[in-house]
């Protein structure tokens, strides 16, 4: 039987079935064996039934539970028949066991990033970085992580729907084909919604069909853009350029409101860039950031100096700072929520930097504070040295506004609108209505991953494959192009995009693979193709720089509007972990801990202490937000280092149909969006509701320490760092022990964390929960503290609660050479290998949970209830075959990545040396943007992990303890003004 | 003067031989009470909740209670402990007793031991509940294997398994063969067929020969000898189960002998929990006397005062120490967020006992029933205090957390409260709840002094 039949016929049976589910569900299977219309429309999609023709019950339920049963595993068949390219030439005799790897490309949040797709046996399981790829430079962070989990969602949209029943793709082309006749010969009626289009090939798809009919309009929508620095470039240079940063040449760097490390695109090369030049030791010296901002962010939790801000009032701060610094700006006199001594000191610090000191204004600043930033950049002299500009990919300027296509739905213009992997049911804003008014739309035809908000209200719903599943190509804002392969073939009736408008434009050639290749065999005809795709970046692409001459007349008359004493101001951003709800049905992403707050499973009103003391307002206690006349009720989060008036709400939750796992989260903030403020808005208004709610935060406590003793993390100011080198390991003794040391093995397995560079992103968290098959919990088990993570990343705070010091911690197992756990299990379940490695044995774990009552870092994890799904079928494949699958009852923790160390070790045997440092690259390691993580081996007098550690620096927690930690800290140095040293 | 001599003694003097055998067997012989109906009901009822307890426990994990990280244990292990100090003071009134040669005991050990042993079984079940596997709690014994694996005995869990499961045999088999004669003499007195079968099967043959006598005599003593020195092991051996810990709190050696008089403590105030309602409803106050009230009422007072010097210990020994999370750990005793649960202990087992100090209090049974409750409950709280307080704040602030108990919490605590009193009510209708043998022994010495 064919697998298409198959799934036709279990699409037929699905549609009779209704969503009936259990008992229920078999039951109405039986009634369906009965149903004659049924028996004939059956016999058609499949002949082979009517060889049955006296079918009795028993064998026709049997046939049809089997061909429902295998619907979905019929089209799992492995890697794509078209040949892909692996990274590493596979030695002659490949082993099944022996993972391979293959780049490709990942566009994500925003951001574009080459990647590494680990393949089990054609199962993509694990995404690292591509260290070719210079959005990467082999790191990831934590959404790209997260892709290999979506592939294997088992919400994804599964088949072509036509009203909401299931339908054929054969069907649609049928309908597509009736398309060009209701068009008018010039395309006038067709409208197409797209997300921001990063594929060149896509691109140039749109172009030739835009060409075929010149009057359909296509939009790009993208609830979270660079569309004010796109604009701010226009103003400041009068064209539209990318810009580039180059941080680890920045000696002192100013952000206005910029979240560099956390949301802006580049970001994981910007961390490293960044982290570069956060070592004390680093022979360029330490550098110094001062950020400006409404709410902490990644980048606010790294500053020296992070002064808090209304995000209204640092326009006005801009402005100020520009005129002081000589440029021609009209500067209103800013209300002083600086002190004139602060000014001084950053304005000091930045003309006796220049050339080596660099201004960067965030996405949720208005265009004129990002001209400003190229300004002072500009007069800085800067430009050239720390930032350059490249030519964009594609004309901004032409982008049509969203607001158009409401205006052509209301104008009765729109014929059919395509929309494309966009979800504007769900995040348009909210002024736009679209909502409402894509009813009024005949015919919409949604292509997406998931059954989502628009797909509901969509005439045809069509189904996308995966970006793990397709042929196509990315760029990169600074013009860096790479081609996305595909690790698998779509595991359900999924089409690339190019391979969904090839079929919309009546294209003779639909298969992906073709399209992409002819693209670039016209774009590049040099370009070496299987190299591109092995390599997963296409050499010499790349923009080129652009000649920029700045100007500041647009400037003038510039007035924007500080915030009014007392009154609040909402602010927006896109959220930590599920960005603009596109990963809302992602388990992984929905309960790792976001990083301002340590939320999971939900986005809150972020306010800031002194007004939760104004309002009387505790967490959890349900608000109701009200601007412009919308209103949605949210619950508060007391976030210290939130500006007092300012109050902060994350896009992408409040979900209707995301799927199993992300419906009915949190509140959506889009409700109170719209177009012209997207992401500050003044004059808001806060009531309390009177009701109230638990959120599920991973850490309640926050201040470090217990009186007497010595706080977890180790902070010093560089300026006691330079005068005493060891002040961050002053009295600590190891003190004696009865106990005999551990057996001593080859190697001495090791790690360091530098506390300096860590950003805390939690890139490792999900790192480590992909590549050991660590279970989601769920936000009730959150909230009952139980959740899984072997690494987990702790946050605290030091100083006042109006803007303290954020402290990052990342926490795996310590791997204590005198470890508490191994002397209390009763069974031998935790026990030392003579690498120093604390093994875990999961046979033998009765679950006493002695040892975690005994470990002092409490990095153990109990599975207390069955938490690993054992039975859906995509989960199976999406684990790592190499890493046990806990089940209830066992106690579980980080493992240094023992399948990797194993890798090493039979490979290190089979060429009979020893481990060469750097032969293992633990998940975390792996994952970390900054290089945060060392690991390695303390046997090899040469190897990094022995570098680090006799940094000064290097210190243990709990040292006193005696447990003899193998995982130590660098301690952290912050790098203040010496005007202003007591800030930090 | 009469009225109040009366009092003073361990038995009335109206008592014979033949008085006593009679009032006992009668009470074992004679149809059901109502009374008896309804303790059997109700508590058998408590007893089914245990048991869906532990279907969906096994059903579904550990997950069903309130622990978590960093409160990985809380109300199993407090039952556990709970139920294991309730033990003690049946193996000490029979056995201790017994080889002191104190003559009060004798109308109390016999319904003390089935205490000890009904309330060692239903603390036994906790540890293997307790765990995430329980299917595999054997793994803890050392039996020979093909892996070959035995337990790590450094851990005390092994310890633990290995002491309470010594001491389970050792109590059963003492209060078992204590039991022998009366066995016998009801198997005489028993009526019909089946009563004289069930009591034969389980009088073992006793015949009350000399040569029977001198060897119960024998045996006696010798498990009286070997039961006295497990009382205190197993309670230490409870106690190390906590001292072996790295955490703030438990690390302490001055815990088992804390443990051992937290256990008598509770002990007597669970005999006199069961011994007062006994007395009334059986009738039994010619046997069990005021006497004896007043005796378990002074033990009970001396146990309370040790433990509450225990409490003061441990608060001097944190700040002696100087360890600073020792001394945040009892700081937030006093006002952390279970400070009702130290207040609560404070209350219940420091004040309260104080009323012990007057005789009168002594021999009122209704003040006295009180004031044990109330022991017992500030008992439990002592354990919650002990284990959920050391652990709700670990070393690292990060992982500070609370501990709420669900439903099944509380479930799994008033089941275990049926089990045990679903088995004394069987035990007070179906066996000899006094030692018939010596009362009579008390009988021959008071008639005959010297």
């Amino acid at each position: 039987m064919s697998s298409l039949r198959i799934e036709h016929a279990a699409a037929l049976a699905r549609r009779k079935l209704g969503d009936a589910t259990g008992p229920r569900f078999w039951r109405a299977l039986e009634e369906l064996a009965d149903d004659p219309g049924f028996k004939r429309e059956l016999i058609d999609a499949l002949p082979q039934f009517s060889a049955f023709a006296a079918m009795d019950r028993r064998r026709f339920l049997q046939l049809l539970g089997a061909s429902l049963a295998f619907a979905g595993l019929a089209a799992c068949s492995g890697p794509p028949p078209e040949q892909i390219v692996p990274w590493e030439t596979p030695p002659p005799g490949v082993t099944p066991d022996t993972p391979q790897f293959y780049a490709t490309t990942l566009a994500y949040a925003g951001d574009v990033i080459g990647v590494l797709v680990t393949s089990h046996m054609g199962r993509p399981t694990k995404i690292e970085g591509n260290p070719l790829h210079p959005a990467s430079l082999g790191a990831t962070g934590p959404m790209p992580q997260a892709a290999v989990l979506e592939v294997w969602d088992p919400d994804r949209s599964q088949a072509p729907l036509y009203r909401g029943h299931a339908a054929t793709w054969q069907a649609f082309a049928a309908d597509v084909a009736m398309w060009p006749a209701s068009f008018a010969r010039d395309g006038s009626g067709l409208h197409v919604v797209s997300d921001r289009v990063v594929s060149p090939t896509l691109r140039a798809q749109r172009e030739q069909w835009m060409l075929r009919y010149p009057r359909m309009h296509w939009y790009e929508h993208a609830p979270v853009a660079q569309d004010h620095a796109e604009q701010g470039a226009m103003l400041a240079f009068g064209k539209p350029v990318a810009t580039r940063y180059h941080f680890e040449k920045a000696d002192v760097i100013l952000s206005l409101e910029a979240d560099f490390l956390g949301d802006m695109p580049g970001r994981v090369a910007y961390a490293h860039a960044f982290a570069e030049r956060r070592n004390p030791s680093a022979p360029a010296g330490m550098n110094r950031l001062y950020v400006l901002e409404a709410t902490p962010s990644i980048t606010g939790t790294m500053a020296d100096h992070r002064w808090v801000m209304a995000s209204s009032s640092i326009a006005l701060f801009a402005l100020e700072l520009a005129r002081a610094l000589g440029i021609g700006a009209d500067a209103p006199v800013a209300p002083g929520s600086l002190s004139a001594k602060q000014h001084q000191a950053l304005q000091s610090d930045l003309l006796a930097h220049r050339g080596r000191c660099l201004v960067v204004a965030g996405g949720s600043q208005p265009p004129q504070v990002h001209a400003i930033a190229h300004l002072l950049n500009d007069k800085l002299g800067n430009v050239g040295h720390t930032v350059d500009y490249v030519d964009v990919p594609e004309d901004v300027t032409k982008r049509e506004p969203l607001g158009a296509l409401r205006n052509a739905i209301m104008a009765g213009q729109v014929q059919r609108l395509v929309v494309l992997d966009s979800n504007l049911v769900y995040n348009a804003p909210a002024d736009l209505q679209l909502s409402r008014l894509i009813k009024q739309v005949p015919h919409v035809v949604h292509w997406g991953l998931y059954v989502d908000e628009t797909a509901q209200l969509a005439e045809w719903h069509l189904p996308a494959s995966h970006v793990l599943e397709s042929w196509s190509d990315a760029q990169t804002d600074d013009g860096v192009a790479s081609i996305v392969q595909p690790l698998i073939d779509p595991l359900y009736q999924g089409r690339s995009a190019h391979e969904f408008l090839a079929l919309l434009m009546g294209e003779p050639v639909q298969d992906g693979l073709a399209i992409v290749q002819a693209q670039w065999r016209l774009q590049n005809p040099a370009m070496a193709w299987p190299d591109s795709v092995r390599t997963g970046v296409i050499a010499g692409s790349g923009g080129k720089l652009a000649q920029i001459d700045v100007r500041t007349d647009d400037l003038h008359g510039w007035s924007p509007q500080a915030l009014q004493h007392g009154a609040l101001e909402l602010v927006f951003r896109p959220d930590p972990t599920v960005w603009d709800g596109r990963y809302a049905n992602n388990g992984w992403l929905q309960e790792l801990p976001k990083p301002p707050t340590q939320l999971t499973w939900s986005n809150a009103a972020l306010i800031s202490p002194q007004l939760a003391k104004e309002r009387a307002l505790a967490n959890g206690d349900v608000v109701v937000l009200a601007c412009e006349g919308r209103q949605v009720e949210a619950p508060v989060w007391i976030t210290p280092g939130q500006a007092a008036h300012s109050v902060t709400v994350h896009l992408g939750y409040g979900r209707k149909r995301a799927g199993r796992v992300g419906n009915a989260l949190g509140f959506d903030a889009y409700a109170l969006r719209t177009s012209n403020q997207p992401w500050t808005v003044q004059g808001l208004a806060l009531h309390k509701t009177g009701r109230s709610v638990t959120l599920a935060s991973t850490q309640t406590h926050f201040a470090m320490e217990t009186e007497g003793s010595k706080p977890p993390v180790r902070s010093l100011k560089l300026a006691d760092f330079e005068r005493d080198p060891d002040a961050a390991e002053e009295g600590d003794k190891t003190p004696p022990s009865i106990y005999p040391e551990q057996p001593q093995g080859e190697y001495a397995w090791a790690m360091a964390i530098d506390l300096n560079v860590c950003i805390g992103c939690k890139g490792c968290t999900i790192a480590c929960q992909a590549e050991n098959n660590i279970p989601v919990v769920g936000a009730d088990q959150v909230l009952r503290e139980r959740e899984m993570h072997w690494i987990r990343v702790d946050r605290y705070y030091s100083g006042s609660a109006e803007n303290p010091v954020t402290h990052n911690q990342p926490v795996p197992c310590m791997h204590c050479e005198h470890a508490p756990c191994e002397l209390v299990c009763p069974v031998g379940a935790t026990v030392h290998d003579d690498e120093g490695l604390n093994l875990q044995v999961y046979n033998r774990c009765i679950g006493t949970r002695w040892c975690s009552n005994n470990c002092p870092y409490k990095v153990r994890r109990f599975n207390f209830l069955q938490f690993s799904d054992l039975t859906t079928e995509t989960w199976k494949a999406q684990r790592n075959p190499e890493v046990s699958v806990r089940s209830r009852g066992v106690m579980e923790k980080c493992t240094y990545c023992i399948q990797r160390i194993e890798n090493a070790h039979i490979a290190a045997d089979r060429e009979q040396r020893r481990i060469a440092d750097g032969d293992i690259v633990t998940a975390c390691q792996a994952a970390c943007p900054t290089q945060a993580i060392t690991f390695g081996d303390l046997r090899d007098p040469h190897s990094a992990v022995n570098r680090i550690k006799a940094s000064p620096r290097n210190y243990d927690v709990l040292e006193e303890l005696n447990t003899r930690p193998r995982t130590s800290y660098l301690a952290q140095v912050r790098n203040p003004h010496p005007d202003l040293e007591d800030e930090a | 003067m009469s009225a109040s001599l009366q009092d003073e003694h361990l038995l009335t003097r109206e008592h014979t031989y033949t008085s006593l055998s009679d009032k006992v067997g009668e009470l074992a012989l004679r149809p059901n009470g109502r009374l008896w109906f309804i303790a059997f009901v109700g508590s058998l009822l408590l007893t089914l909740l245990f048991v869906a307890g532990g279907g969906e426990l096994l059903a579904k994990g550990v997950g069903i209670w309130g622990i978590n990280i960093p409160v990985a244990w809380a109300f199993a292990l407090i039952n556990y402990v709970w139920w294991i100090a309730i033990g003690m003071a049946g193996t000490f009134i029979s056995g201790a007793l017994y080889l002191a040669r104190q003559k009060w005991r004798s109308s109390l050990n016999r319904y003390a031991e089935a205490m000890t042993v009904f309330a060692v079984s239903v603390s036994g079940l906790f540890p293997i509940f307790h765990l995430g596997r329980p299917f595999f709690f054997y793994w803890v014994a050392p039996y020979p294997n093909r892996m070959a694996l035995w337990p790590q005995w450094r851990s005390s869990l092994v310890w633990d398994f290995l002491a309470i499961v010594a001491y389970l045999l050792v109590s059963i088999m003492f209060w078992y063969v204590g039991m022998l004669p009366d066995l016998g003499s009801l198997r005489d007195r028993a009526r019909t067929r089946g009563k004289q079968v069930f009591y034969g099967l389980l009088a073992l043959g006793w015949r009350g020969e000399a040569r029977h006598w001198k060897r119960f005599e024998t045996l006696n003593l010798l498990l009286a000898g070997l039961a006295v020195p497990l009382v205190f092991s197993v309670h230490s051996m409870v106690a190390l189960d906590f001292s072996e810990g790295a955490v703030p709190g438990w690390h302490s050696t001055m815990f088992p002998p804390f443990f051992v008089a937290g256990a008598f403590f509770s002990g007597f105030a669970m005999a006199l929990v069961l011994g007062i309602p006994l007395r009334r409803w059986l009738g039994l106050s010619d046997i069990i006397t005021l006497k004896h009230l007043d005796n378990l009422a002074k033990m009970m007072l001396a146990a309370g005062l040790f433990v509450a010097y225990n409490y003061a210990v441990e608060f001097f020994m944190a700040y002696y120490s100087g360890d600073p999370y020792e001394i945040a750990e009892v700081r937030d005793r006093l006002i952390g967020p279970y400070a009702w649960v130290f207040w609560t202990v404070v209350f219940c087992n420091v004040l309260t006992p104080l009323w012990l100090w007057s005789p009168r209090i002594r021999r009122k049974p209704a003040a006295l029933f009180a004031i044990a409750m109330l022991v017992l409950i500030g008992m439990w709280f002592e354990r919650f205090m002990l284990i959920v307080n050391s652990l709700f704040r670990p070393y690292l602030p990060s992982s500070w957390g609370m501990f709420y108990p669900t439903l099944w919490d509380l479930l799994f605590l008033f089941g275990s409260i049926g089990i045990f009193l679903l088995m004394f009510t069987l035990f007070v209708r179906w066996l000899p709840i006094v030692a018939t043998y010596e009362m009579r022994k008390l009988v021959h010495e008071l008639k005959e002094p010297g």
